[in-house]
């Protein structure tokens, strides 16, 4: 009935010491990556639904399947410690990922290893030391206090009654959510409920954690909160992180390392300065000038000019040309300050998307791409 | 009324019937064991009153040809199975799986709204998707229906009716449905006043199991010391399942037949009107609420 | 190897669920209620039908007494069912619909165990209490029947509970079964119809099928699927409907209802762990 791990004593050790280190420098920080993902693939079924009745009816007797390539040909290393983010358009795979690195789902080919642990084995060894967080869904028992939920969290992750007490207050206090612990969760609101969400994934002090959009829906001071409790969080504990999100304040608040997934595939790999290097050209100058309006009509002849509300003028410039047209407009207007900058980082990946899209048109006309494994 | 209104009108419902077919259609696996499992119940009653009649009949006549001799409240052992075959017949019609705590659930979460907001009256859609889902129904179990009631042809030892009784039979049948359907609507809505419907549902079941004939001939309901079998006369229940089978089993014969179809269409009457007024009034305590 | 307490995480459930249901007091007695009185209309029909009959099957020793232990008896069992295992088993097919069964996966414990004991649904186990009521009363009945030559002792009772024990196990591994044919079918909403077909089999004494077709279904229920050994065995042991002498067939039946009980479990693991590795985690 019940699947005892027989692994004897002889490991208990083993764990204890991988625990002790692991807050510090992980024994196999030296050894290899925490997380070790190569050419990973997932495909999914989906079932092609026709429209109309007699379709239907059809259907009850033969059905046509899609298949849906949700990860494609993955490879990434993590260090330890780090705390990386996973971009990218709705459906493009960060989830699955995440799911494939959680051992939740299995996946078609490739290999994956989390701190020398299939995932999908679903080893107790490996699920006691990692965690995940979904921001869509709750974990916590939706009619009882999260204090309750907590506590089953402790048995079953077998965490000691005095180190567990310990995180907990410690989490609660970080988060500002000691005194809503004795309320049923369906009366949190959403940022408090997503708080106590990430203390019931951090009781058992995970070495990697997983974040699947943790600040989804929130207003504007939760999502703050929360970023700020992450960066307090790993800096302290100098675990390995990985987060996917849609907020890019999120991402630049936390993340040192950007991984742009695309239609299943990797895009990108770097910091966010990288990004905006590599797919983006322009500068944004802003420039006031002094003297009557009427030097403006000058400028306002520039390319691209974005916006003109004298005695200012914005206008965006190839990065080449910056110097060059800076230097002639310095000759020719009395320029009070000059402010040049990137673009929005929303905008360049907006067009990191649009391009990684354009670049792939379409799944099924390519059978050898969207191969079944 | 101009005809592009009734135009407009069919056409929604048209629609809206397309989709409610198509819904029904998508979870194939399921319905198919549905249908088939619907009758293994039935299986083990004619177990079980095999067993029973067998105590009462006269020795060495369970095995016979024509089953144990003995008689059960006017009931002869093929006349008990044919009497559970039909009533499952009437339940395929009467039956409104999900229906009461479907509405009782859009009054809850405030998905009413939408039939406040659109020109479409909720009890009509629902009305048209049932009837959708029951013809769906009735495609994919029709096949499985006969192969059981020709399976067990030999228990309808007087065979077909004739044509009058038919029609009464087959009237209670489509009255059925419509009784079934409004009776539990009105049920649901009651969600209007009490949010927690789920035991007046549970209530509703336990009476509809016990006085409509689901479980056992009304015949069977003792005299003394309440007398049930005349109180069950005067209740909707029995034209959920009792009434058609009785007819098309000649246990309800010529003038007492006609009444009880006259009783039938007025208990439908009755249901649709208190289900109209139910739903004018919730909607007015809904609104007047503010949701 | 740290390993978490089994006992520890599930009388947290217990607990949880005891706290869940006292928040919603009224609820808790309507159900009480309810399941009751859906008990009492069992009754009453097997007292209408007793009015007709004076037993089930020419010979097969199932008098009103006698049945009625029987009935207390499928009452006890169902209860069991209904208080740890029914609720958590439609959840499970709901957590397979949601995805929510991610989480459950990412426990370092059984996944099994941690799907099969979440909710404790306190009320159901009225019926197994009103089911001992009667027992008890129509033993006492039994017991003082001259013309019945019963053979009852303390080992009875510890016989009963252990052939009920076998029988909740055999019932919760059908379910378990059926409740992870789930992740292939997408939905199972027919899993409590389907519960309440199989377990119509199980319902009345094994003697009503020994007949013709009935055959056949006896012997795919006692042997193949064996959930007539489930109510049989414990009911045979108190009621004793053949008087208190233990032949072969009734050895034979107990041994059944031990191997049925391993067996089962161990096919509902495997069945369990095949369709875990279909499961495919829906998006939200």
């Amino acid at each position: 009935m019940i699947a005892l791990d027989y692994s004897g004593s002889l490991s208990f050790s083993n764990l204890a010491q991988t625990r002790l280190l692991a807050c510090k420098h992980p024994i196999y920080n030296l050894a290899m990556s925490i997380i070790e993902i190569n050419h990973l693939s997932k495909s999914y079924r989906v079932y092609q639904k026709q429209e109309g009745v007699w379709a239907s009816i059809r259907g009850l007797f033969r059905r046509e399947y899609r298949e849906v390539q949700a990860v494609r040909d993955i490879s990434l290393q993590v260090e330890p410690g780090e705390f990386v983010a996973f971009l990218g358009p709705n459906g493009a795979g960060k989830t699955t990922t995440l799911k494939l690195l959680s051992g939740v789902i299995n996946p078609d080919s490739g290999d994956c290893r989390v701190m020398g642990h299939v995932p999908w084995e679903r080893e107790n060894e490996y699920r006691r030391r990692f965690a995940l967080v979904m921001g869509q869904k709750n974990q916590l028992w939706w009619d009882l206090p999260a204090a309750e939920s907590f506590r089953l969290n402790q048995h079953i992750y077998a965490v000691p009654l005095d180190e567990f007490d310990r995180t907990r207050d410690e989490l609660c206090e970080m988060l500002d959510v000691t005194h809503l612990l004795g309320q049923p969760v369906r009366e949190l609101s959403l940022g408090e409920r997503m708080k106590m969400e990430l203390i019931a994934a951090l009781l058992h002090s995970p070495e990697v954690l997983f974040l699947d959009e943790p600040t989804i829906g929130l207003d504007v001071v939760a999502q703050h909160k929360i970023q700020q409790f992450l960066k307090a969080y790993q800096e302290e504990r100098k675990n390995t992180i990985v987060l996917t999100s849609h907020y890019m304040k999120d991402i630049q608040a936390l993340c040192q390392r950007v991984v742009i997934i695309a239609q299943g595939s990797i895009f990108h790999d770097g910091s966010l300065d990288d990004i905006i290097d590599r797919f983006s050209g322009d500068k944004i100058v802003t420039l006031q000038i002094g003297g009557p309006d009427e030097v403006f009509q000058g400028l306002r002849k520039l390319p691209n000019v974005l916006e003109v509300e004298p005695p200012r003028i914005k206008f965006r410039i190839g990065r080449d040309d910056v110097a060059r047209t800076l230097s002639d407009i310095l000759s020719t207007y009395a320029v009070e300050d000059i402010v040049v900058e990137d673009p929005p980082i929303e905008e360049v990946i907006a067009k990191v998307f649009t391009d990684a899209q354009g670049g792939q048109v379409d799944d099924e006309s390519h059978p050898d791409i969207a191969g079944v494994s | 009324m101009d005809a592009t209104h009734w135009y407009g009108r069919a056409t929604l419902w048209w629609t809206f019937f397309q989709i409610s077919i198509n819904e029904r259609l998508v979870y194939r696996i399921d319905f198919v064991i549905g249908t088939l499992m619907r009758f293994l119940p039935t299986l083990t009653q004619v177990f079980l009153w095999w067993a029973i009649f067998d105590a009462v009949s006269s020795a060495g006549s369970a095995d016979s040809a024509s089953g144990p001799d003995g008689k059960i409240a006017g009931y002869t052992f093929s006349g008990m199975i044919a009497y559970y075959l039909m009533v499952i017949i009437s339940r395929a019609f009467s039956s409104m799986p999900g229906l009461t705590t479907g509405i009782a659930n859009q009054v809850r979460n405030g998905e009413i709204k939408k039939f406040l907001i659109q020109p479409v009256d909720m009890i009509g859609c629902l009305l048209v998707q049932r009837v959708a889902h029951k013809l769906v129904y009735y495609l994919i179990a029709a096949l499985p229906f006969a192969l059981v009631f020709w399976m067990c042809g030999d228990f309808f030892v007087s065979g077909w009716p004739p044509p009058d009784v038919m029609f009464v039979f087959i009237t209670s049948l489509l009255l059925s449905f419509l009784l079934g359907f409004y009776l539990e609507s009105c049920i649901g809505l009651i969600a209007f006043w009490f949010l927690e419907v789920t035991s007046l549902t549970f209530i509703y079941m336990l009476l509809n199991f016990l006085l409509s004939g689901h479980m056992f001939p009304l015949e069977l309901l003792p005299t003394k010391p309440i007398d049930l079998r005349g109180f069950v006369e005067f209740m909707p229940f029995k034209y959920l399942a009792y009434f058609p089978a009785a007819v098309f089993l000649g246990k309800v014969e010529g003038a007492e037949m006609w009444r009880g179809l006259v009783m039938e269409v007025m208990w439908v009457l009755f249901f649709i009107l208190l289900s109209r007024w139910l739903w004018s009034r919730g909607v007015k305590r809904y609104s007047g609420f503010g949701g | 190897m740290i390993q978490p307490s089994y006992l520890n995480v599930f009388l947290t459930f217990a607990k949880n669920s005891m706290i869940r249901d006292m928040s919603f007091r009224m609820n808790f007695i309507l159900q009480c209620i309810s399941s009751l009185s859906w008990a009492a209309m069992n009754y009453g029909l097997f007292l209408i039908i007793y009015q007709f009959s004076d037993s089930i099957g020419r010979q097969t020793g199932w008098g009103e007494s006698e049945f009625f232990i029987f009935l207390g008896t499928i009452w006890i069992i169902n209860s069991l069912i209904q208080t740890f295992f029914m609720a958590n088993a439609t959840e499970f097919s709901e957590m397979i619909r949601t995805g929510n069964l991610d989480f459950a996966l990412l426990k370092p414990i059984d996944t099994q165990f941690l799907i099969s004991f979440p909710r404790v649904n306190w009320a159901q186990l009225a019926n197994a209490f009103l089911g001992l009521a009667v027992i008890i009363f129509y033993l006492h009945q039994l017991l003082n029947d001259p013309s019945k030559k019963m053979d009852f002792s303390i080992w009875s009772v510890f016989a009963y509970v252990f052939f009920v024990f076998c029988g909740t196990v055999v019932m919760y591994s059908v379910m378990i079964i059926l409740a992870s044919t789930s992740i292939w079918m997408g939905r199972n909403q027919n899993l409590h119809n389907f519960w309440f077909y199989i377990t119509n089999f199980y319902r009345y004494p094994m003697e009503i099928y020994e007949r013709g077709i009935g055959w056949a279904l006896w012997g795919t229920f006692t042997f193949v699927v064996p959930i007539l050994v489930v109510s049989n065995v414990p009911a045979r042991v108190l009621a004793q409907p053949l008087g208190g002498h233990w032949g072969l067939w009734d050895w034979t039946l107990a041994t059944m209802s031990v191997v049925a009980a391993a067996g089962s479990l161990w096919v509902s693991r495997c069945v369990f762990r095949v369709a875990l590795k279909s499961y495919r985690s829906a998006s939200s």
